[in-house]
């Protein structure tokens, strides 16, 4: 299995956005070529500019993104021998890693089989069994028809309501309904069959008994293709709204013994998977007894993994690449710190008064970003940047880290206070209230807090005064008087 | 409220403070023993008078260290119309400018000047929003002068009595006028009425608003007043309309006043009160001493205001000069500016001298020879303007002027109009209508809860207890303040080289000021650029930083459109046609009708105000109404299109 180091010259990065823009730096960090590639509503955008050669692979929207062919083509016709392909969109198809292994290309992910196996969320939960780790109880994935139905039923009068049926192939939250009793059951499955058909090209879907209001805890995990395996701590991502994460954290605030037991969990269905490259894997911990099961493990870079790097140090896309060379992982244990604390919040170009309605098509009229000691901005927004209508609303993320969690919030605080964003509405005054709540304060969250907390949504988004007696200078100026006195 | 820290001050000086500790009857004592005579800083009557209200809370904030050290008795800083043109032009709120000039001037007690039932306004107003805007005032303003201009007591007294309750030193006014029923002898028995509803811890203001009288004239009254009520402290008020104002003060203060009003001589005018230095070095010469003043903190305040002046050009009167002749017309001095502005604008600026000197005070003799001051000298002017313009004397007079012939606003003081006017004014059942409408009105109290849901739904917002204070007094106005403030913020904090400036900045020009939280702030005028839209995007460095900023503009054809010069006959013809067009230059205050609505002849559609005075427009037609393109609160020119109704 070990192969001999190749390095790698040139990356090619199959992404858009502030990832694409991650990754080109650490590239460029590493002395290799930085290839991007861009759908035409991309044109504008500032990653492009970050490259060393940009190639064109279509006229999108989100399609060519996703073509791996196209990708592979990009590739030849710049000359790379390596793709990284970020997250989302081709990150977790086999088919990307597959293909590249077919054109000699190094895929900076783990190989094929792993991520095809993983991706099965069935499949999944019978690696973490092997691996003697405590996961949820479960269906397969359902038999079609009568005898699906039939077989949830039993599940439900074994392990009781609530349950939750999932798509096989569904992932970062989308494709999971909540079931309250049988008569729901009974009518929800045909119609999560076809949804999930629709949504991911499969309509495999199974059951899972409910944990009601868990917390989301993630262990971080390299893996060499040396056999090394190790991780690099918690992130706990429990504040979510509607499954989909906001702001994460790390680490998470559990005792050692729980965390231990949940790296080693971690690392033994990291092994049992043959895993290589960077992964998550996926916990709910119950918030009172501390228990957790196993949910799923992301073959991918995470959005997160900032919070993971802030704390412990290490450039994760770094050892990713080194990884997909072949090295061995040298990173000294004791040169990982986990030290402190560490908070991302994803600024979005949202109304979350409005249901986190996206503000595509807006214009970012004044862009000034905080700066300081522990603050981080992964972005790619610029004054005079259009927010897309085709791809997601993130403008940028902000990793706070802090000593301790109090200097940290503090820390949180100022650094939201000192942004200015005009132009599109955004998640920053959000963000503010949820750095004023008692609960988020004290510590005390889990996946529940957005829905339970309806008073985070009463900010008030006041204009600055500046920007007020500006409007008034710009008028008189362009009037050539002052209507409002005379 | 924050308090700066007191300084030392002289003994005979009364502040706040001492007000605030021994209450009122201590404070008038002190003035009753002191020997020589306190000022009072006309700051809002030399605004009102010669800049038409327009000096601005950055001029007034920029000499406030220095007025606060110059040991006045008190500043006389709101009321009068100050209060609704703060709203309208200045852009402040009214109860805030107070507060923040107070945190500045902390030894100076403040003064106002309050019309009564008529609060700070042209009309009663309920007794309920009479006592609870008092009491939003009351913290602010120590000093509180009170007059009604028919001088008919009963008309002050909801204000009277929560001015008292409130702690603070009551100023009832006699109003002076000059005429063979204007004798010592009735303003004598006046003080007497005024006294017997107030008590005698007061003191007493003759209001000579109009500049009235010799010297020798104010000296006699004051000395009559003195000789029916010894104790009384008289405060002097007068302006300098004819130039004579300084003689009329010594003469004052020489037989008995203890407080008169004089202002900075930086910015004296010609309408207003004359200069403070002149009249204390005049009664220095006679041995009277202006007691507690700080001559140099005087001198100071003129220094630092003439840097000012210039920015007020555009807002002096029309007209320069003094005017002499005021003794026969009588407009007060707050109205000097804003008549030649009128004329003006009006188009009848060369017909000003036949209206003051015959046809004004014609009209002032036929309807009582009472006292030409707000509301009374609004009516008094409208009523000479159009008997003249319109060349028929008492044609369609405004509402105001029937209310006053009917008694509404209070008794005649010496004789009502004659038989003739009546019959003009009311027709031939005058004496019906008389009899059937006359007597002083009773204006029913109003559900303040209601109105406070009113004002909540138009700023989407809950409002205070003071913006209701404010929104009974000018609804329209009032909202449409709350709306410009959350638009453009607190704009005071601007000097009035920006707030004024005509014809647009230059590249570059950069402006340094604080705002009102505290923030200091820097910004330069960059590049302008036009939308597709038309209107204009200005690049302003904003500390620092670049920002577009977008100002929408009327585009050109809106205009044009709006500037038809349309004559009366025009107008009435386009009225008999359902095309409604406003006859005047002024303000849209209230549609008692809506769209879809059946109107018949004589119906009002619309009122309209100008020169504060209400006009009705009425429909020529019966019919429906199709469309209403105006709301209340909008400007309006001669010509606009107002409403259009489909003739039956």
């Amino acid at each position: 299995m070990v192969k001999k180091a190749r390095n790698i010259r040139k990356v090619l990065i199959a992404n858009r956005g502030e990832i694409a823009l991650r990754i080109l730096r650490t590239v460029k960090e590493l002395g290799m070529g930085a290839i991007a590639v861009y759908e035409k509503p991309d044109s504008e955008a500032y990653y492009i500019r970050a490259a060393d050669e940009a190639i064109l692979i279509g006229d999108g929207p989100r399609r060519d993104y996703l073509d791996v062919e196209k990708i592979i083509w990009a590739a030849h016709k710049g000359d790379a021998d390596a793709i990284h392909p970020g997250y989302g969109f081709l990150s977790e198809n086999p088919d990307l890693s597959a293909e590249c292994e077919r054109a000699g290309l190094i895929f900076v992910g783990p190989p094929p089989h792993v991520i095809r196996n993983l991706g099965n969320k069935v499949m999944a939960r019978e690696i973490a069994k092997k691996a003697k780790c405590p996961s949820i109880a479960g269906t397969e994935d359902l038999a079609q028809g009568e005898e699906g139905i039939e077989q949830s039923i039993a599940f439900g009068k074994q392990h009781g309501y609530p349950l939750m049926l999932k798509a096989s192939a569904g992932g970062g939250g989308r494709g999971i309904r909540k079931i309250q009793n049988r008569e729901e059951l009974i009518e929800q499955l045909p119609m999560a069959r076809s949804e999930a058909l629709s949504a991911f090209g499969n309509d495999n879907v199974y059951i899972e008994k409910m944990i009601e209001n868990p917390r989301h805890v993630e262990i971080q995990i390299l893996a060499d293709q040396h056999g090394h395996i190790f991780h690099l701590g918690s992130r706990d991502c429990s504040i979510q709204r509607r499954h989909q994460k906001i702001l994460e954290i790390a680490p998470a605030d559990l005792p050692a013994v729980v965390l231990n037991a949940m790296y080693k969990c971690a690392i033994e269905t990291a092994k049992a998977a043959g895993y290589i490259n960077a992964g998550t894997v996926e916990f709910l911990v119950d918030p009172k007894t501390h228990n957790f099961w196993f949910m799923e493990m992301n073959t991918r870079l995470q959005v997160e993994h900032t919070v993971t790097e802030e704390l412990t140090g290490v450039d994760i896309v770094r050892a990713q690449i080194r990884i997909a060379e072949g090295y061995p992982l040298n990173i000294p244990k004791e040169r990982v710190r986990l030290l402190g604390k560490a908070i991302q919040v994803r600024i979005n170009a949202e109304d979350p008064k409005n249901n986190f309605m996206p503000e595509g098509g807006k214009q970012v009229e004044v862009y000034r970003s905080p700066g300081g000691l522990g603050v981080r901005l992964d972005g790619a927004v610029y004054q005079g940047y259009t927010i897309p209508t085709d791809y997601d609303s993130l403008m940028v993320k902000m990793t706070i880290r802090g000593y301790n969690w109090e200097q940290t919030l503090q820390r949180l605080k100022r650094s939201l206070n000192d942004f200015l964003i005009v132009g599109p509405k955004t998640t920053i005054p959000f963000y503010r209230a949820i750095c004023e709540e008692h609960d988020f304060k004290a510590g005390k969250f889990d996946t529940s807090y957005i829905e339970t907390h309806p008073e985070i949504f009463a900010y008030s988004e006041e204009e600055r005064e500046v920007a007020k007696l500006s409007r008034l200078i710009a008028e008189i100026h362009a009037k050539k008087t002052n209507p409002y006195a005379y | 409220m924050k308090h700066k820290k007191t300084r030392n001050v002289p003994e005979e000086r009364i502040t706040p403070k001492e007000l605030r500790e021994k209450g009122v009857s201590s404070i008038l004592d002190k003035i009753r023993r002191v020997k020589g005579y306190y000022l009072t800083n006309t700051e809002r009557d030399l605004s009102q008078s010669d800049f038409k209200n327009r000096i601005m809370p950055h001029t007034q904030l920029l000499v406030a260290k220095q007025r606060n050290e110059a040991g006045y008795f008190s500043i006389e800083i709101s009321g009068g119309a100050s209060v609704h043109v703060d709203l309208l032009r200045c852009q402040i709120n009214p109860l805030e400018k107070l507060q923040v000039l107070s945190s500045d001037m902390p030894d100076t007690l403040f003064q106002n000047l309050c019309r009564g039932v008529n609060l700070f306004g042209y009309r009663p107003y309920p007794e309920n929003v009479v006592r609870l805007t008092v009491r939003s005032f009351a913290p602010y303003i120590h000093v509180w002068r009170v007059f009604d201009f028919l001088n008919y007591v009963p008309n002050m007294i909801p204000v009277l009595e929560e001015v008292k309750a409130a702690g603070c030193i009551l100023e009832p006014s006699i109003c002076f006028s000059t005429g063979p029923e204007h004798t010592d002898e009735y303003y004598v028995k006046k003080v007497g009425e005024i006294l017997r509803v107030t008590g005698s811890e007061v003191i007493l203001c003759i209001k000579n608003h109009s500049g009235l009288g010799t010297p020798k004239r104010i000296g006699n009254l004051v000395k009559s007043i003195m000789r029916g009520y010894p104790e009384l402290i008289i405060h002097y008020h007068g302006h300098n309309t004819d130039g004579a104002d300084v003689g009329r003060i010594v003469e004052a203060v020489r037989n008995g006043a203890k407080i008169v009003d004089a202002a900075d001589h930086a910015f004296v005018g010609f309408y207003g009160p004359p200069p403070i230095l002149t009249v204390v070095d005049i009664l220095e010469d006679y041995g009277f001493k202006a007691v507690s003043l700080n001559r140099q903190a005087v001198i100071d305040t003129s220094n630092e205001l003439r840097t000012q002046r210039e920015y007020y050009k555009d807002f002096e009167s029309q007209f320069l000069g003094f005017d002499p002749t005021v003794q026969t017309h009588k407009l007060p001095g707050g109205a000097m500016g804003s008549s030649f502005e009128q004329a003006v604008k009006g188009g009848f600026l060369h017909r000003m001298p036949e209206i003051l000197q015959n046809e004004l005070p014609r009209v002032q003799v036929e309807l009582g020879n009472w006292w030409s001051v707000t509301p009374g000298s609004q009516i008094l002017w409208t009523t000479a303007v159009n008997n003249l313009l319109k060349n028929a004397r008492y044609k369609e007079v405004s509402d105001d002027l029937k209310n006053l012939m009917l008694g509404k606003y209070g008794d005649f003081p010496f004789y009502r109009p004659a038989d003739e006017i009546y019959r003009t004014v009311f027709g031939p059942a005058w004496k019906h209508i008389l009899s059937r409408d006359g007597g002083c009105q009773k204006i029913e109290n109003i559900d303040l809860e209601i109105e406070k849901k009113v004002l909540e739904r138009h700023l989407g917002r809950q409002a205070t207890q003071d913006e209701l204070v404010l929104y009974l007094q000018h609804p329209n106005d009032v909202v449409r303040f709350f709306k410009f403030e959350k638009k453009y913020g607190k704009t005071w904090v601007l000097p009035p080289n920006i707030w004024f400036k005509r014809g647009g900045f230059n590249l570059g020009d950069k402006f340094e000021f604080t705002d009102a939280f505290g923030k200091q702030h820097s910004l330069e005028i960059g590049h302008q650029r036009k939308t597709k839209t038309g209107d204009a995007v200005t690049y302003i460095v904003v500390d620092h930083n670049p920002e577009p900023v977008l100002t929408e503009l009327e585009q050109e054809g809106e205009q044009i459109r709006r500037r038809v010069v349309l004559t009366q006959k025009e107008l009435e013809s386009l009225a008999k046609s359902g095309d409604i067009r406003s006859p005047l230059a002024g303000t849209v205050s209230e549609i008692p009708i809506a769209e879809g609505n059946e109107v018949s002849a004589g119906q009002i559609l619309i009122v309209l105000e100008a020169m504060k005075m209400l006009n009705k427009v009425v429909s020529e037609i019966n019919g429906k109404v199709t469309e209403i393109l105006v709301s209340p609160g909008d400007k309006i020119d001669v010509g606009d299109p107002l409403i259009l109704i489909k003739k039956d």
